[in-house]
């Protein structure tokens, strides 16, 4: 079903409520709005393409199925970004619970190189382009771990507290916190180019 | 610098740092340098990270997209309405077998216990139950000539002492 030019210039909360009454054309709309923000968020917490078009597919039939559920206490967009986070969390308990454990998982929690590294002192971004930098932390982001990324991407893509990143994780503040500072850690690190061999 | 004083350190950035707390980090910043070098690269990778995310757009045509999101949705209404087999057994058939099951064991064995010649003293009743759902113990004193059996649900096992269902038959 094509949209119409009403929907087109309908706001969200106007297209949540026809899509509630069944209206799948206001929820076509809804997906045409905010796909690639969900798609996003999938991709940069699986850094997979197939993987995050699959999970963002699913978290939009999932918001049709929920949208009574939805009361209006965030944006939509948000409350769907919400809905994908937790797909991809699901999807990487599954893809952990299927690995042995390595050195670098028990890393995550305690370190590892990055603890006894020495401050980056000089600020490694200040000269770069904007899109040069993007890639640059796209990169950086590819080689942390998925317990790393995942915390990083809630705190300062998110905006989410420790204890609402706590809560999403299913793991205790403190953690959260760990994560967090070796995670921004091994960003400096890799940001500045240092390799963790030279950090040993 | 421990853990915990890094942890501190990066929730006094992050406006985390419980009330009250705040003032004793400044100040411990302004006498310590290595706290210092530490906050400024804990803010500079935030500053690095702040409104810098790849852009990346779904690799599928809103048509395309939106058609997979349509057919996965008709299907799974058409499963959440339409009754199928399976759901139907699950609510009834295996209730009412489970039940038709141990009544038709019970009476195997009471036929069993009739006949004078099968209980004789090393007469050792067998059950052959009709559901894999249901389970039975048995227990026989040849001195009173009394045969109790134990007839339990398998899936509430847990509950079995609460739940089964003695059925006593006394034969001489």
């Amino acid at each position: 079903m094509k949209t119409d030019a009403s929907q087109s210039s309908a706001s969200d909360e106007q297209l949540v409520e026809a899509a509630r009454q069944g209206d799948m054309g206001a929820f076509e709309e809804l997906v045409a709005r905010h796909r690639d923000k969900i798609y996003a968020r999938a991709f940069s917490m699986m850094r997979n393409e197939d993987e995050a078009v699959d999970l963002s597919q699913e978290a939009w039939v999932q918001s049709w199925q929920r949208l009574n559920q939805f009361h209006g206490e965030s944006s939509f967009g948000t409350w769907v970004t919400r809905i994908v986070i937790n797909l991809c969390l699901d999807q990487l308990r599954k893809r952990k619970r299927q690995r042995t454990e390595s050195i670098e998982e028990m890393d995550e929690e305690t370190g590892g190189v990055e603890r006894q590294m020495p401050a980056v002192t000089v600020n490694p971004t200040e000269r770069l382009e904007r899109g040069e930098l993007r890639k640059k932390i796209d990169a950086a982001l590819e080689k942390l771990s998925h317990e790393h990324r995942t915390v990083l991407v809630l705190h300062e893509f998110e905006d989410l507290e420790y204890k609402e990143i706590a809560r999403t994780m299913d793991c205790s503040i403190g953690t959260v916190m760990s994560r967090l500072f070796y995670a921004r850690r091994k960003m400096a690190a890799l940001l500045a180019d240092l390799k963790t061999e030279e950090l040993r | 610098m421990n853990e915990e004083a890094q942890f501190k350190l990066q929730a006094y950035l992050d406006g985390e740092l419980p009330a009250g707390e705040s003032a004793g980090v400044q100040e411990w910043l302004a006498r310590d340098p290595e706290a210092r070098a530490l906050l400024a690269e804990l803010q500079n990778t935030n500053a690095a990270l702040a409104g810098h995310e790849a852009e990346v757009k779904l690799p599928e045509t809103r048509d395309f997209f939106w058609s997979k999101i349509e057919r996965e949705i008709g299907r799974q209404s058409v499963a959440a309405t339409a009754p199928s087999r399976k759901s139907f057994w699950a609510r009834w058939g295996w209730r009412g077998l489970v039940p038709a099951g141990g009544f038709a064991a019970v009476c195997l064995l009471a036929l069993h216990l009739a006949n004078p010649g099968a209980a004789s003293a090393e007469f050792v009743p067998e059950l052959e139950l009709a559901s894999d759902d249901m389970g039975a113990y048995t227990y026989r004193n040849q001195e009173d000539g009394l045969t109790m059996i134990w007839l339990y649900d398998r899936s509430s096992a847990a509950q079995s002492a609460q739940s089964s269902t003695p059925a006593i038959l006394a034969s001489k």
